[in-house]
């Protein structure tokens, strides 16, 4: 007794809800993991989850060696599985964060930690490590199935390192997210449902709101098609070369809301992922289903095409035309969308912290309707 | 012992709070001696809980200054934290974890190494009777064995200010009785403590001083004074048939009929000046002929006071 008598309050210095230390952060999060690790359902969710996507993976291997429709592996079976283990993810992180902090305080045990010298930043932080710990075990549970299938696809080498370090960077993102709502909210339910109609926002609103938008930045352009001279009788090919013809046709100035695309945690991933270098030298380049998103999403960043070319009859060996080569290179120059698309995620979590930090703060000022205190 | 220049461990002047509409606290003014133990008396709604949460640094006071040992919440939260030890009302426990990792982990969240930390736990579950319960998840705990949990961690950095709302609550009787030697040995250390209950006969043998609240409001002096005389009233029991009213006129002393039987001449309260007195008195109505069977103080002193009060206010 005598030991800690003095300890405490010489210890004690002169702060706010935003000094943080590693040893209240790292306490909080003991606490956290340790009220949730033992909990046996914990366990056999995660088995569960081993056995879903251990499935899926096996699943997806088997139809695609069915069936490879014509090609090699490619990347699709690593595509797919690394989209569903992100998909589950997205569908578990929540429950972990979006309640941890109005569930501790309807449980009584929110005031007690705020009573002590640890900031609300400590606490904050501490349980949103503890969610993103939880979280990254389903990450790490999946990891032998994402291997899996990434040694079954030619997908590019480092592609297993970044995206799943994407993934588990998106995962932080919806535990803060949820850790905001739970602070704002004063039922779990609430907090719950607004976490996920924040991830579906993110998810399929960006899409849905990408294609709505479509005819609002659409305005008539011309558009240039090459085709071969083909005989109007014979239907055969009249003479070598190419010719064109030209039409006034509604385009869509994608490059007005291709950050919509970039917003997509699906999105984010798929561009993260290193992908096929030959699209400037190949008319037809290597098709991989993380490499095609990442085009596409860079096609909409450029805009409209406006020089079609169907001169080539199949054989690949027709070269690009300048528009089409310049339209290569520029594809391939694009920077990087992913790191723009985390930076705004980045900003969403900061947000959603900043708004929790001020919500778990001592003494309270005003409290939201529905919450007490103890 | 620290020595810091307030008189007082813990003060609140002109403390104000309401939420929305409802004015939970109104005016409440508190002031807690070291060493001393201070009962929080009101009714059910009267703003106890909304007090207690302002002084811990919990709860923003809209009006009025708090301080704790000399410091101001306002400016230096966490210190002002470290130096008070509460016990909510409302009972949470960390289901899975032990009883002995929460005071460990309360121990070190007060920013204690690991081993004093332990060390405190465990000298704390044993002055709870708690110790065969070290390693057991406190989702086995009863009611009454979480809120003894809920009391050591309160103490678990040793504080020099003590606030507990509604720790009898749920308890047996013979954990009240641990609670009021806590208590009071925790007193007899120097520190203050801040007690509200329900239960006034019990808080009568464990406070020195009350603080009783209305509607929001702390009552100041005139309801102390009402303990005061209410520890003065001593209730006579005499034989049936035996006039023990005529004995107490006859001794010129300020008495009155039990105010449930006005005319049973056998039994009346009267006033004394302390124990002495009383003891006097006692011997006096003996030496008279008078066969006392009964002879004590009235009831619980608060109970008493806070009836009163009550009286006043209809």
């Amino acid at each position: 007794m005598t030991a800690t008598e003095a300890g405490p309050t010489q210890r004690a210095t002169r702060s706010g809800p935003w000094r943080i230390r590693w040893h209240g952060v790292a306490l909080v999060a003991g606490l956290e993991l340790k009220q949730r690790v033992r909990s046996t359902k914990w366990k056999w969710a995660l088995g569960v989850f081993f056995l879903i996507v251990g499935a899926v993976t096996a699943l997806i291997i088997s139809t695609y060696n069915r069936n490879n429709f014509g090609g090699g592996p490619g990347d699709v079976v690593f595509g797919v599985v690394l989209f569903f283990v992100l998909f589950l993810g997205l569908v578990v992180s929540p429950t972990l964060s979006a309640t941890s902090i109005n569930g501790d305080s309807n449980d009584g045990t929110l005031a007690p930690l705020q009573v002590t010298p640890l900031s609300a930043a400590d606490i904050v932080v501490g349980k949103l490590l503890a969610a993103w710990v939880a979280s990254l075990a389903f990450v790490v549970v999946a990891l032998p199935f994402v291997i899996w299938s990434y040694i079954v696809s030619e997908a590019p080498v480092g592609a297993v390192l970044t995206t799943v370090m994407v993934v588990a960077l998106e995962l932080l993102v919806v535990c803060a997210l949820g850790m905001g709502w739970s602070a704002l909210t004063a039922r779990t339910s609430a907090s719950a449902v607004l976490t996920y109609v924040s991830v579906a926002s993110l998810t399929f609103l960006t899409l849905v709101f990408f294609g709505l938008t479509y005819a609002l930045v659409s305005d008539t352009a011309t558009v240039r098609y090459y085709q071969p001279n083909w005989d109007e009788q014979t239907g055969e090919l009249a003479s070598p070369g190419c010719t064109y013809i030209e039409s006034q046709e509604q385009v869509a100035h994608t490059e007005r809301t291709w950050w919509l695309l970039a917003l997509n945690p699906f999105v984010i991933v798929a561009d993260a992922a290193p992908s096929n270098q030959d699209i400037v030298t190949e008319r037809y380049p290597d098709q991989t289903m993380l490499g095609s998103i990442k085009y596409a999403v860079r096609g909409a960043r450029l805009g409209p095409e406006l020089v079609h070319n169907y001169c080539d009859t199949g054989t690949g060996t027709t070269p690009l035309l300048p528009e089409e080569q310049a339209r290569r290179e520029q594809l391939a120059g694009l920077g990087a969308v992913w790191p723009w698309g985390l930076l705004a995620h980045g900003v969403l979590a900061c947000g959603a912290l900043y708004v929790a930090v001020r919500r778990v703060a001592v003494p309270h000022g005003e409290l939201a309707t529905g919450t007490r205190i103890a | 012992m620290d020595t810091v220049a307030s008189a007082f461990a813990l003060e609140g002047h002109g403390l104000r709070r309401s939420f929305g509409d409802v004015h939970a606290v109104d005016d409440a003014s508190i002031e807690l001696e070291r060493g001393r133990v201070t009962a929080l008396i009101g009714p059910n709604g009267c703003g106890k809980t909304t007090l207690m949460l302002m002084l811990v640094g919990l709860l923003r006071p809209h009006a009025g200054t708090v301080m704790i040992d000399g410091i101001d919440p306002g400016s230096d939260g966490a210190g002002a934290r470290a130096r008070v030890g509460w016990m909510p009302d409302m009972l949470g426990t960390w289901d899975s974890l032990t009883c002995e990792e929460t005071l460990v982990t309360f121990g070190r969240a007060y920013g204690a190494n690991a081993s004093d930390a332990a060390a405190r736990a465990s000298e704390l579950l044993r002055r709870v009777h708690l110790s065969e319960y070290a390693s057991q998840p406190s989702r086995v705990l009863s009611r009454g064995q979480k809120q003894r949990l809920s009391l050591a961690r309160s103490l678990v950095h040793d504080p020099q200010v003590l606030i507990l709302d509604e720790p009898a609550s749920g308890l047996d009787p013979r954990s009240r009785v641990d609670l009021r030697e806590l208590v009071r040995s925790l007193a007899a250390d120097g520190k203050s403590v801040l007690i509200s209950s329900h239960v006034l006969s019990e808080l009568d043998e464990m406070v020195d001083d009350a603080v009783f609240m209305q509607a929001g409001r702390t009552l100041g002096s005139d309801a102390a004074a009402l303990v005061t005389a209410a520890r003065q009233r001593w209730k006579v029991v005499a034989l049936a048939g035996e006039d023990i009213h005529s004995a107490l006129a006859n001794l010129s002393r300020d008495w009155s009929p039990d105010a449930t039987a006005i005319a049973d001449t056998s039994r009346a309260n009267v006033q004394v000046v302390d124990a002495a007195d009383a003891a006097a008195l006692l011997a006096a109505l003996v030496a008279d002929g008078s066969r006392i069977s009964a002879f004590g103080p009235v009831g619980s002193a608060l109970e008493s006071a806070y009836l009163s009060m009550e009286g006043e206010r209809k």
